[in-house]
């Protein structure tokens, strides 16, 4: 659905193998300790098929008696014992670190996704972001239980046991050597199948979960328009669309158990075959074969174990590239410096701005705002209003010209989000220093302190997600209060107050007005009323400032400014009278 | 996709025709489950039939292995030889055969299911089409996915536990048949290392749901704080927002790390018990061997059954007991949600009907609005009192509302929930699009395709929507907001409703358009009834007539 027009980058093969290396640093001595108790602990699981082998070589010739069986039984426990003590020290150890070096790209993730340039992030969707920071983190973590134990354990246990098998009679091992390859083509035909599937599955249960989502957000909207019926049908669709892939992936699992059973038969007939020979010239026993069996038994468990993790550890991987790949992005390069004048708080010169490659917004735009006032911008949508809020916030980064703004400008828009958490972190986001007097001082100022005796916990009640529901309104109320907090010197409103549908507007106009007290403020405002009331008014048009100035120089100048104003005067004449004439 | 994946012959390619399941007041959680999977009896039964010769095969192969070493290697004897490795590959021929007809039949008793649970709860909780008694929140996204998923994986306890039990008793009498102490000592010691094993996976299995819960929260916050991605970069709250994040990530790491010392003593324990049980079993086999008792054969097979005993018993431990528990949690929420979901739609011939365009009246405590058939009426109300009015317009069975709708002078709660629909038509103030395209999202409703045309120029869509063919991004995020209220009012206004109520409809449209929205919005409704809750002057400028409807004291009209 969505086009990949820029989307995020994502780390090569070399990249994440050397950024895991950077991070694997302060464990490797943990990792080397991983390395010598798998092996140690493998070697010690070989005993008991060994010793059974000598068992049955003893019993066949005679020799054996109660004091061996006591020897081969206790050798068998302690092996046992020892064997999983070894394990689950080596598995501890591994884990631990794979979740410590999981635990710091995801914080590096998250803190180099918060000082991303925002063009980046819009163009390729927050959507992209989203899913980075979410389902390939839970990926990698999720991915522990399988991965590590095929890693250390089941890796180890095959070459320790293909060393024990040529320890015992090298012709058994050369034997399994030959049957290797079938093992690699059938990893190959899987890893050229398999991830296709599976992803083809997890993209159908991507779409099957916004599906859900959006019925969900959009209940109001389904139930008011008689949308039910339509929106059941697609989330069925999208329910059997999963099925269908997950089906098809179980054909492919059923596929690669018969190749793998072919391997095995393979393995065991063989393992037949080198034992007939060598029994037949006496070059070996049948103890011997004996132990070779079971050993060739235990190598197969974990062999298919592997095979089946690969899947797991390439979604892994590419989990784990694509978290790498924004985590390490390079800083980008710090916009030029420029000063404003005496008086002047924001002062653009000859700026020029697109969205990537596209077209021309902003070409020699000049503009001064002058500090400690309050300006309007207003113009029809599309004008480019809110892209120049968000080239004076320093959120676009101009393509030619410069831009001086005060060290701390502040932006908020009509997108509210209340953060899950409580009303205190809500409220000190921008402010970690603030107690709950500067809060409550905050609040009463925007009046928005009414909201706080609604609230269960007054400061401690949780909102946002799962929390405490806020309206629109109220949202807007809360991050005009946060700004308020964050005490900058330039703060730009972006239609901050359009949310509102009614009389709420007054209210936020208020808490508008109490944020922008005693400071410079840019307000984009859609409503006309809010434009007249600020000192000075820019109209734009097309990317170029046509008419700058105060409320009644533009009103007498009779321009664009003029025009709207009148359209406006007389839509509220002409409705207050309608008003009266109203049941 | 390659020709070479075929899909499962008897999986059918579009949904299945489902009927939701039946979850009366009295049934509990486990009951519920049991119903869940015991429904598709014609898809289980093969299946654990299958699996059952599966796993024996899976446990006859020591013993095949055995007795060839046994009857050819120790002989010298070459026919033996080929007649044990023919055995060898019948064996996996069959096993073979019978692993995928296990797999793929339990996969589809898997799939059958979610998606008669999903179907169940999308028309009990999702979409309601008489409305539910409250609307759902997120928490519906999780059931409709991991909870429908772990319950319908409920279904796998009647194939694989079944089958490893067989196989069990299958090990347990091929011993007997050599030794009756061995047979004895499975049929004992299996069930108590069953037993043991679940006690301690017990214990790792509360503490990963709770790690995985500390991880879900991690997740989640990352989550939140990238939605809120703009909102942070505007505050300049970048810094901060990271440490809140590093503080939940090293917490989770906390739990991570106990986690993993759970696991090392659960492995450590199940290890232990194991190895050492399958140990007693060799040596008393070696002990029997030793004491002339049993033949070479016999020592060789007795030992080849006792390590395929191994993956039974940990696979019953570590796969079926978690199950069990999984799904029957995940039965109890899904239960929950669809139970308290009490449906008071009065369907059927005795509700009253109403004419095609009916006469609307809603009554607030202090005033009434009516709406004639083709009027276009406008109300002016403080935020509580629309949002008031609004809610009871959208469904008006909602209990406890003091608004009162009425059609055709007949209370709206007494009609059936789609005689109601198919006369009064809803627009929320806030917007949700679809994913798809513009075209999809509009033709919705849409019931002639010529309405679309219209209705995108009413709504004034014409100059951004030209290309009805563009996707509309995930939330509508191709749009600013002003479009997509543009973009909303263009799909109610497609709809061609005999009532339309527009919520707020353009409050976040910059008052240029929203003049040539209101000079239009007449002519594309006439005929048609339309009430507008709106406190902008220049829709209220168009209406027929425009009611005040009061604020009472307390805010509540």
């Amino acid at each position: 659905m969505s086009q990949v027009s820029a989307a995020l980058p994502v780390a090569s093969g070399r990249e994440t193998a050397r950024e895991v290396w950077r991070l694997s640093r302060g464990h490797r001595l943990r990792l080397v300790t991983v390395g010598v108790l798998g092996v140690a602990s493998t070697a010690v699981n070989l005993i008991p098929p060994i010793i059974i082998g000598f068992l049955v070589d003893r019993v066949r010739a005679g020799t054996a008696d109660a004091g061996t069986v006591l020897v081969v039984a206790a050798a068998m426990v302690l092996s046992a014992i020892l064997g999983a003590a070894g394990t689950a020290v080596t598995i501890v150890l591994a884990t631990r670190v794979y979740h410590t070096i999981l635990a710091g790209l995801r914080e590096q993730l998250v803190r180099r996704a918060m000082t991303l340039p925002q063009h980046l992030v819009e163009r390729a969707g927050t959507g992209d972001l989203i899913s980075r920071t979410s389902d390939d983190v839970t990926a990698v973590a999720d991915a522990a239980p399988a991965v590590i134990p095929a890693l250390t354990v089941t890796a180890f246990t095959i070459v320790v046991s293909l060393g024990g098998l040529a320890a015992l009679e090298w012709p058994y091992a050369v034997a399994f050597a030959v049957v290797l390859p079938v093992y690699v083509l059938v990893m190959r035909w899987y890893l050229r199948i398999g991830p296709r599937v599976y992803g083809a599955e997890r993209a159908a249960m991507s779409a099957r979960a916004q599906q859900i989502l959006e019925s969900q957000r959009g209940y109001a909207t389904v139930l008011g328009l008689g949308l039910t019926e339509q929106r059941h049908r697609s989330v069925l669709d999208a329910s059997w669309g999963v099925a269908v892939w997950t089906l098809r992936a179980r054909v492919v699992q059923a596929m690669l158990s018969l190749r793998l059973n072919f391997g095995e038969c393979l393995s065991l007939a063989t393992v037949l075959v080198i034992g007939f020979v060598l029994i037949d010239s006496g070059a070996s026993t049948v103890g011997a074969a004996t132990a070779a069996m079971l050993l060739v038994l235990r190598l197969l468990g974990p062999i298919n174990e592997l095979v089946f993790v690969v899947d797991d550890l390439q979604s892994a991987l590419a989990s784990l590239s694509r978290m790498i790949g924004v985590a390490t992005i390079p800083a980008e390069a710090d916009e030029p410096a420029a000063t404003a004048g005496a008086g002047v708080a924001v002062r653009l010169n000859d700026v020029a701005f697109r969205y990537g490659d596209g077209p021309r917004l902003f070409d020699n735009l000049v503009l001064d705002i002058p500090a400690g006032q309050r300006t309007a911008v207003v113009g029809s949508s599309g004008a480019g209003k809110t892209t120049l809020a968000a080239v004076i916030a320093g959120i676009h980064l101009p393509e030619d010209g410069t831009v001086a703004r005060p060290g701390r400008t502040t932006l908020i828009t009509q997108e509210t989000h209340v953060f899950a958490g409580s009303l205190r972190d809500n409220l000190t986001l921008g402010a970690p220093a603030a107690s709950d007097d500067d809060i409550q001082a905050a609040l009463d100022a925007t009046g928005a302190a009414g909201l706080l005796d609604l609230l269960p916990d007054g400061l401690n009640t949780t909102i946002g997600t799962g929390g405490y529901p806020l309206t629109d309104a109220q949202a807007q109320q809360l991050a005009l209060t946060r700004l308020l907090l964050a005490d900058p010197e330039l703060a730009i409103l972006d239609e901050a107050t359009a949310e509102a549908g009614s009389t709420h507007a007054g209210l936020l106009d208020r808490a508008a007005d109490a944020v922008l007290d005693g400071r410079t403020g840019l307000v984009i405002a859609h409503r006309l009323s809010q434009a007249a009331t600020c000192d000075r008014i820019v109209v734009m048009e097309h990317g170029r400032i046509i008419e700058n100035g105060t409320h009644d120089e533009l009103v007498a100048a009779g321009g664009v400014y003029g025009e709207l104003w009148s359209a406006w005067e007389a839509g509220r004449n002409m409705n207050n009278k309608a008003g009266r004439t109203g049941s | 996709m390659p020709p070479s994946i075929p899909a499962i012959p008897w999986a059918p390619a579009d949904p299945p025709a489902v009927q939701p399941f039946a979850a009366d007041p009295g049934t509990t959680a486990g009951r519920f489950l049991l119903r869940v999977i015991l429904s598709v009896r014609r898809v289980t039964v093969p299946a654990a039939l299958a699996a059952t010769l599966w796993q024996v095969g899976e446990a006859a192969v020591p013993v095949v292995m055995g007795l060839a070493i046994d009857r050819a290697l120790s002989t010298g004897d070459a026919g033996q030889l080929v007649l044990w490795i023919g055995a060898l590959v019948a064996l996996y021929v069959g096993l073979t055969t019978a692993a995928k007809f296990a797999v793929q039949l339990t996969a589809y008793a898997i799939q059958l299911l979610q998606h008669r649970l999903r179907s169940t709860l999308s028309t009990g909780v999702l979409h309601p089409v008489a409305g539910g008694a409250h609307a759902p929140d997120g928490g519906v996204v999780s059931l409709m996915t991991n909870d429908v998923g772990r319950m319908a994986n409920g279904v796998q306890l009647v194939i694989m536990p079944i089958a490893r039990v067989v196989t069990i008793g299958f090990i347990a009498v091929s011993l007997l048949t050599t030794h009756w102490v061995l047979g004895l000592a499975v049929l004992v010691g299996a069930p108590v290392a069953v037993w043991l094993m679940g006690v301690l996976s017990e214990r790792l299995s509360r503490d990963t749901r709770e790690y995985q819960g500390l991880l879900a929260t991690t997740v989640g916050m990352a989550t939140d704080v990238v939605a809120g991605y703009r909102v942070v970069k505007g505050i300049r709250a970048e810094t901060e927002a990271t440490r809140r994040y590093q503080q939940a990530s090293q917490e989770t790491l906390v739990g991570a790390k106990r986690n993993a010392g759970l696991l090392g003593r659960f492995l450590m324990g199940s290890g232990v018990v194991t190895g050492v049980f399958v140990a007693a079993v060799m040596g008393l086999a070696g002990w029997f061997a030793v004491d002339g008792q049993l033949s070479i054969g016999e020592l060789i097979a007795a030992v080849g059954l006792a390590q395929a005993l191994l993956p039974q018993i940990q696979s019953i431990a570590n796969d079926s007991i978690p199950n069990l528990a999984g799904s029957r949690a995940s039965s109890a929420r899904i239960l929950d949600a669809l139970q308290t979901e009490v449906v008071v739609a009065p369907e059927g011939d005795d509700t009253p009907s109403v004419t095609q365009r009916p006469v609307l009246e809603v009554s607030t405590s202090s005033t009434t609005i009516r709406v004639e058939p083709g009027e276009l009426v406008g109300v002016r109300t403080d935020d509580v009192t629309a949002a008031r009015v609004a809610e009871a317009l959208l469904d008006p069975r909602e209990s406890g509302s003091e608004v009162v709708v009425r059609l055709d002078g007949i209370a709206a709660g007494d009609l059936s929930a789609r005689d109601y629909r198919a006369r009064v038509t809803f627009t929320p103030h806030r917007v949700t699009l679809f994913s798809g395209t513009i075209r999809d999202n509009l033709t919705v409703t849409a019931a002639a395709p010529e309405l679309v045309t219209a209705a995108v120029r009413a709504a004034a869509c014409d100059d951004f929507a030209a290309d009805l063919d563009l996707p509309v991004g995930e939330d509508g995020n191709r749009f600013s907001g002003g479009q997509l209220q543009r973009l909303a009012l263009a799909r109610a206004l497609a709809s061609d409703a005999p009532v339309l109520v527009l919520h707020d409809p353009t409050t976040a449209v910059d008052s240029v358009t929203e003049h040539t929205i209101a000079e239009r919005l007449r002519a594309v409704r006439t005929g048609r009834s339309t009430l507008l809750i709106t406190s902008s002057p220049a829709l209220l400028n168009s209406c027929d007539r425009v009611v005040d409807v009061p604020v009472r004291v307390g805010g509540v009209a």
